[in-house]
């Protein structure tokens, strides 16, 4: 089973326990989403799994090899892609330059211009898929934060990566937009991507995931389909401190 | 096998080595962890307090000690103009490496215009007490050594006290470890900052001063200092003060212990050696604990 | 419509034309048009230049990484050409090609360890790396001939002076050509737009699977391998190494300087830098004499740009000739409601034939 899994993943920042021996696995094929109060290790979980920072014990592993240990870019490789939760672009690079910075999962002749016709195509495409290719030619940081998060949305998406890794994809975009990710990301699992998506947004998680895992304070307490988590007072009692 | 006196001296020496060397870094690190600014004409102000300290007493025929009483200040308010007029205009995200050329090209200016005034020669200052020396447990330790490692002792133990006693001290370091949640909680962190430059060069006068007691002093030496402070703050981790004191205390004394064997010049690897190996197996230093910054 | 990058046509892309055109020209009559030897001499140090600092552009150019210790690759190239040649009795030219190759080959080391940090962290280490290669080739005298220099006889014994200076004229303007074609297939390249990636922000860089590590290697790899060779270029025209000189942190920061000036992302930004900066250098020289007075201005031209032109002239001159093309508007506005169902609508007819 191509799916990811932790196993008793532990990591703590000074004092603070953020994963407390985190198990949790991801169905893959499916919308999976990672719900759960502030502060308990959603993000850094993300982290954990995808190389950005090392955990202090236990284990990542997907499609059954173990990732711990190594580099993003080598995790990147495996077919795991991500996004951020405050949005990272390449700010002087143009939209289409950012796009294609994203590497393809079987090695390219480096020496090979960027800016080959299939490649940029290809690139072109996930941007109208996005509806941003009208920007193509504008540096990043000069758009707007709705419109930098569709772009790292491409530029993630380029790279064709198995699994997509979203962290907040809601966080701070207008409900029309909303709509057109979660549409997006439905499509995309549809044609066979498997998405883990941590968010706070009820509605867009309600809507789009079918599994979804809540974790309190650097543990899953709960998981299951939307409908059993929605009445699960465990769940309720983490985000309401009842 | 060096004998033992002559061990006792290369370690007293080397501890008092590694506190003047503490102190000199101790500015080091209050710039890099006020702003992430990484100073490198900290030793070129060095060896400008130094050279102040021996024309005054060449010139006006006071004590190069109490040249201190004009440097210092005079130091302090270059620190606070300097982070003010200049610092503050570089754009956040390329701040450090700005910062880096521009104050190499500071460290260069302050070079160039020694070079002019007092020309190339080198300098020394003869005290009339410069070569007096106590002796003990048969170690020979030279007077002016002494009072080195005195002022940077005082020097440190004042910075401390500011530090950890102060008002001023307080919103100095919660500048340093948040800048964002000490404005939210109402300190004012661009006079802050300005302050803890001032602070840093004044640390610097003191450094020059006791520097030009018993060394000779060209234009170009201040690179002959920069390299090691760096490592030592790298060594220490970046952005930690007691890091840095411990890396000084600590390559002070490998040096002076490695001269006995190696003589003065490849005595001086040792900091290149250590900054490499600490790059090597912990880019974060050594010493720093959780206050230190990688890069 | 299509935006100004698709263009062919642009008054940007024509003043370079022209501009290129111009000083290809210029540099190529330059030994027969310059009035003595000593500026024929001056011209060869301005190449000089410019080949060391579009050779620094391979990785602060695309990485953003700012060395200020490639003075010590250039020195390396030199004396490893003279020291080959001297103690290894190695024809001249074969010792060059040695002796860059060996800096090539120490660079791999050496961007180990230095490029395992970044920003402030690298700049340290950079200078240390010079002060450190200048201690040892001071101490080693035995080797080195330290403080006293080393000799390195002229490829060419027979030739006179006027003639030498020529020869090396040409061959350093070959030599800058060929490090600007390298580094403008590199730009266009997938490598390069890996590195400009790093550059932006590295860490998203290697989240999108770029090997960030392995990429920066290579490039300061072939940095060094430039740098090395201008060294050793300059090592059999001029004769005489000092090692005060050599390995020089005014060296690295010259190369530092004009690259900036210029601008560090255009390809002939380091080249514009070294005609400014160098012709300025040598003017103070002749101006001050040789007092302590062309630091002065070296720092303060330095901070200048730092602290008014970051991005350099060309981009600059780039952002006023863009200003004059007025055709050329993106608007950012967001999508309209309108566009947005349409696009769904368009969508969701794009994706029906797949899951049916």
């Amino acid at each position: 089973m191509r799916s990811l899994e932790a196993v008793e993943l532990t990591k703590a920042f000074g004092g603070n326990v953020v994963l407390d021996q985190t198990t949790v696995s991801f169905r893959h094929g499916k919308v999976n989403a990672l719900i759960g109060p502030n502060g308990s290790g959603k993000t850094t979980f993300f982290n954990c799994v995808t190389g950005l920072i090392r955990p202090d014990s236990g284990r990542v592993s997907y499609a059954g090899a173990d990732i711990t240990r190594r580099t993003p870019h080598a995790i990147a490789r495996a077919g795991l892609g991500r996004t951020f939760q405050l949005c990272r672009v390449f700010p002087r690079m143009t939209v289409l330059d950012n796009v294609l910075a994203a590497t393809r999962p079987h090695g390219v002749n480096l020496f090979r211009g960027a800016r080959g016709r299939a490649e940029v195509d290809r690139a072109r495409g996930w941007l109208t898929k996005l509806g941003i290719e009208h920007l193509a030619a504008v540096e990043a940081r000069n758009l707007s934060w709705g419109q930098q998060k569709l772009l790292e949305l491409a530029g993630v998406l380029n790279s064709e990566p198995e699994t997509v890794l979203l962290d907040e994809p809601a966080g701070g975009v207008n409900p029309a937009l909303l709509d057109r990710i979660g549409a997006l990301v439905r499509e995309l699992n549809a044609e066979g991507r498997t998405f883990v998506i941590v968010e706070h947004n009820m509605d867009l998680v309600m809507s789009i995931s079918d599994h979804i895992v809540v974790f309190d304070r650097g543990r899953p307490i709960a998981e299951g389909p939307p409908a059993a988590i929605r009445s699960d007072e465990r769940v309720l009692g983490a985000y309401l401190g009842v | 096998m060096p004998s033992g006196a002559l061990l006792f001296q290369s370690v007293i020496l080397g501890l008092l080595l590694g506190g003047l060397y503490a102190l000199l870094a101790a500015g080091l690190t209050l710039y890099f962890g006020i702003m992430r600014v990484v100073m490198i004409a900290h030793s070129a102000f060095l060896i400008l307090a130094a050279y102040l300290a021996w024309w005054s007493h060449t010139e006006l025929g006071i004590d190069p000690l109490l040249s201190m009483v004009v440097t210092v200040p005079l130091f302090f308010a270059c620190g606070v103009l300097l982070q003010r007029l200049l610092l503050a205009r570089l754009r956040a995200v390329t701040l450090t490496m700005m910062s880096v050329l521009l104050t190499f090209a500071i460290a260069v200016v302050i070079e160039g215009l020694l070079g002019y005034v007092f020309s190339g020669t080198q300098r020394r200052i003869q005290l009339g007490y410069g070569s007096a020396s106590l002796e003990l447990f048969g170690a020979r330790i030279a007077v002016v050594k002494l009072i080195a490692f005195g002022l940077a002792a005082v020097a440190l133990l004042s910075l401390y006290l500011v530090m950890k006693r102060t008002t001023f001290g307080w919103a100095l370091r919660a500048t340093i470890q948040h800048r964002d949640a000490a404005r939210l909680v109402g300190i004012d962190t661009d006079r802050v900052a300005g302050f803890g430059f001032g602070l840093g060069l004044a640390t610097a006068a003191i450094g020059g001063t006791a520097l030009s007691l018993d060394t000779t002093i060209y234009p170009s030496l201040h690179w002959h200092w920069i390299g090691p402070l760096m490592a030592i703050i790298v060594v220490g981790g970046l952005g930690s003060v007691p890091g840095a004191a411990a890396a000084a205390m600590l390559l002070g004394l490998a040096q002076s212990l490695l001269q006995i064997e190696l003589g003065t010049t490849w005595a001086q690897t040792v900091f290149y050696v250590a900054l490499f190996l600490t790059l090597a197996v912990r880019p974060q230093g050594f010493f720093g604990g959780r206050l230190a910054q990688r890069f | 419509m299509p935006s100004a990058s698709e263009r062919l046509v642009t008054p940007g892309r024509i003043a370079g034309a022209v501009a290129l055109t111009a000083f290809a020209a210029v540099a190529l009559a330059y030994p027969s048009i310059a009035p003595n030897p000593y500026l024929l001499s001056v011209g060869i140090v301005v190449l000089n230049y410019a080949v060391l600092s579009t050779s620094w552009n391979f990785v602060g150019g695309f990485t953003g990484y700012i060395s200020l210790g490639h003075g010590a690759l250039a020195g390396l190239g030199a004396y490893g050409t003279g020291l080959l040649v001297t103690k290894a009795g190695l024809p001249s030219f074969v010792a060059l090609a040695a002796a860059a190759l060996l800096v090539a080959a120490l660079a791999v080391p050496i961007g180990y360890a230095a490029l395992r940090v970044r920003g402030a962290s690298f700049v340290i280490v950079s200078i240390a790396l010079v002060l450190v290669t200048l201690l040892v080739f001071q101490s080693w005298a035995s080797f080195t001939g330290g403080s006293r220099g080393l000799n390195v006889p002229r490829p060419f014994p027979g030739m006179l002076r006027p003639e030498h200076h020529r020869v090396f004229f040409y061959l350093f303007l070959a030599l800058l050509a060929i490090a600007l074609l390298v580094w403008w297939l590199i730009d266009r390249s997938r490598f390069g737009l890996g590195l400009k990636a790093i550059r932006e922000d590295e860490d998203k860089a290697e989240a999108l699977g770029t090997p960030t590590f392995a990429y920066k290697l290579v490039v300061f790899v072939v940095s060094a391998f430039f740098t090395g060779l201008a060294g050793g270029l300059y090592a059999l025209w001029f004769g005489d190494l000092d090692p005060i000189f050599q390995f020089s942190i005014l060296t690295g920061s010259y190369m530092v300087l004009m690259a900036l000036l210029g601008g560090v992302r255009n390809l002939f930004g380091p080249l514009v830098g070294a005609l400014v900066v160098g012709s300025a250098l040598e003017y103070f020289k002749v101006e001050f004499g040789n007092t302590p007075l062309h630091l002065v201005a070296t720092g303060v031209l330095l901070a200048l740009v730092v602290l008014f032109m970051p991005d350099g002239i060309l981009p600059a001159i780039g952002a006023l000739l863009r200003r004059l093309d007025r055709t050329t508007d993106s608007s950012i506005r967001e999508v309209t409601a309108a566009e947005l169902a349409a696009q769904r609508v368009g969508g969701e007819q794009h994706a029906q034939p797949r899951s049916g």
